[in-house]
């Protein structure tokens, strides 16, 4: 544009080479970050030349030394299964407090002020770890145990579930809801008639992708005494135990490979349908996946 | 037959009811039933949680001449200062992490994508190793690396890389096998081979997403690295626990409305620029 204003002949018409000022600045920002993370971070390299060995030798006393200890089996299925049932639990108070939650903070549904408003309150949720709910706000309520790590899933999964939620609603088909206002419906009516129908697969699909997601997070709760698996894999792994640790986590990524594919096949039957179900699995899961930009909390 | 009835006046017949409804709203009550029973379940009891719940207000403020103990309506500011070392290793090793994990990423990735994959073996195998890799939450990796190599920030970024890699690799891979083939063959039509191929034709068409879910995975491990000092993986979830063991709620203030303003400005950088980019 420059050129041609100076009046200069364009070099035989070719536009000019885009700047790459900003993506160089871009890149000279990360390795600057890179860089100075790298320098703040107090690692001795000899630890790193360690590494390997060291993980080596968790991994040979877990499973190879005497084998996992099978004895212990009972107790991590007990134990897993409680953390399946506050991952439940969790996911039935994130779905039925995001759900309102949601419709409000679609643009489409209220005004512009009120959905910024609980956008903003479902980012703040977000921001807080489950592991830190646990420990600042649920253990003091309802004491150590499993009800204090389902309501701190709960309360966590409001934010990502909402704003699906809200996602979903602001992209419906405006047709229905027209509609059901032309025949008289009041807001509530409008909201049940025209709009949940539309979205309710999609948002029940959320919700199953959210249990999936919960289920790895109510396995650690434990290491604060919220219930669930993560307790005895804390307690075997730091008094040395590790056969009974090896039994543990055998459970834990077992167990969750099972539910992801439980849940995976519900969640693209009720997207899909009966008739397409037998679409290969990529194809379905890269846009639902990349409309819920979450794979974990 | 259904023209035929239409053409009566008559109304056509309603679909068959189907049983996949009321089955999964059965399984879901038994399930829930099962959940919060007190026999087999975490014994969830509202009455009780309600009466709980006044629990709670001895935490949230109470007098104390330590100005430590105060509850976390009173954040104890003279705390702060304490806390610069541990946050700044919180986001350093999220960094680390993000950057390590990323790039291993992607040539996973194309290992394992039906589009680029060298052959199946490799393909079938690595899904399997990822799957994996999926299943063990950050905090169990963090536990058993500093069970391998002793607690404080190297234990933590391993557990952070190998979180990364299990969820860039499943959103990139997937991100692979949805590509345009149109480039991918003009690419072979001009002799290109594998890694060539990988290079000058997919590489190209999943860039934008790859620097978004690297974004993305920042943003997950910002918030993964503040809870991983609770097992001794580094960061200020350590100072978290410990100022929670003594019960210092106002020092344990602290350090919630920091995280919290760190997460949620990352966040927003990130979403802002995610946008952007694709």
């Amino acid at each position: 544009m420059t050129v041609r204003e100076r009046g200069r002949p364009e070099r035989e018409g070719r536009p000019t080479k885009p700047s790459s000022a900003k993506r160089n600045a871009g890149f000279a920002f990360v390795l600057l970050l890179i860089a100075v993370s790298a320098l703040s971070v107090n690692i001795k390299i000899e630890r790193v030349v360690d590494l390997p060995s060291g993980i080596w030798l968790v991994v040979y006393k877990m499973y190879f030394e005497r084998g996992p200890d099978w004895s212990y089996l009972g107790v991590s299925i007990e134990h897993m299964i409680q953390s399946i049932e506050i991952a439940w639990v969790g996911t039935i108070i994130g779905a039925v407090l995001s759900l309102p939650i949601g419709f409000v903070a679609a643009k489409n549904v209220s005004s512009g002020p009120v959905s910024n408003i609980f956008r903003q309150l479902l980012n703040g949720i977000r921001a807080f770890p489950e592991l830190v709910l646990a420990v600042a706000i649920f253990i003091p309520i309802a004491g150590l145990g499993p009800v204090a790590g389902a309501l701190a899933i709960g309360i966590h999964s409001i934010g990502t579930l909402g704003k699906l939620t809200a996602e979903v609603v602001e992209g419906i088909d405006p047709g229905p809801v027209e509609a059901a206002r032309a025949v008289g419906g009041r807001w509530a009516q409008i909201q049940r008639w025209g709009v949940l129908p539309q979205v309710l697969p999609e948002i029940v699909a959320f919700w199953l992708y959210r249990f999936e997601i919960n289920i790895r997070s109510a396995a650690v709760l434990g290491v604060v005494g919220a219930g669930g698996i993560g307790f005895i894999v804390q307690q075997t792994i730091v008094f040395g135990r590790f056969p009974l640790a090896g039994t543990a986590l055998l459970v834990v990524i077992l167990a969750t490979i099972l539910v992801d594919t439980v849940s995976g096949w519900v969640r693209r039957r009720i997207i899909e349908g009966v008739e397409t179900r037998r679409i290969v699995d990529a194809e379905i899961e890269q846009p639902s996946l990349s409309s819920a930009s979450a794979v974990r909390p | 037959m259904t023209a035929a009835a239409q053409a009566d006046g008559r109304r056509p017949t309603k679909p068959r009811p189907s049983l996949a409804v009321p089955l999964g709203l059965a399984a879901f009550v038994a399930i829930t039933w099962i959940s919060v029973s007190r026999e087999f379940g975490i014994n969830l009891d509202l009455g009780e949680l309600a009466e709980n719940i006044t629990r709670g207000a001895r935490i949230l403020w109470r007098e104390d001449d330590n100005p430590a103990d105060r509850g976390l309506l009173s954040p104890n500011w003279v705390f702060l200062s304490q806390t610069a070392a541990p946050m700044i290793e919180t986001f350093a090793m999220a960094v680390l992490a993000s950057v390590m994990g990323c790039g291993l990423a992607l040539p996973i990735s194309f290992l394992v994508s039906q589009v680029t994959t060298p052959n199946r073996a490799v393909f079938a195998i690595g899904r399997a190793v990822l799957s994996v890799i999926r299943a063990i939450p950050d905090i169990l990796y963090a536990l058993l690396f500093v069970a391998a190599v002793g607690v404080g920030p190297l234990p933590g970024i391993l557990a952070l890389l190998f979180f990364n890699i299990g969820v860039t690799v499943k959103l990139l891979s997937e991100t692979v096998d949805g590509v345009d083939p149109g480039p991918i063959e003009a690419g072979r039509a001009s002799g290109a081979k594998g890694i060539q191929s990988i290079r000058w034709a997919v590489l190209p068409q999943v860039l934008p997403n790859y620097v978004a879910y690297s974004l993305y995975v920042f943003e997950l491990n910002i918030r993964a690295s503040t809870v991983l000092g609770i097992v001794g993986a580094g960061g200020i979830g350590r100072m978290l626990y410990r100022e929670y063991g003594f019960f210092h709620w106002s020092n344990v203030s602290v350090i919630i409305v920091e995280l919290f303003v760190m997460v949620f400005f990352i966040e927003l950088v990130s979403i802002w620029l995610r946008r952007r980019l694709v």
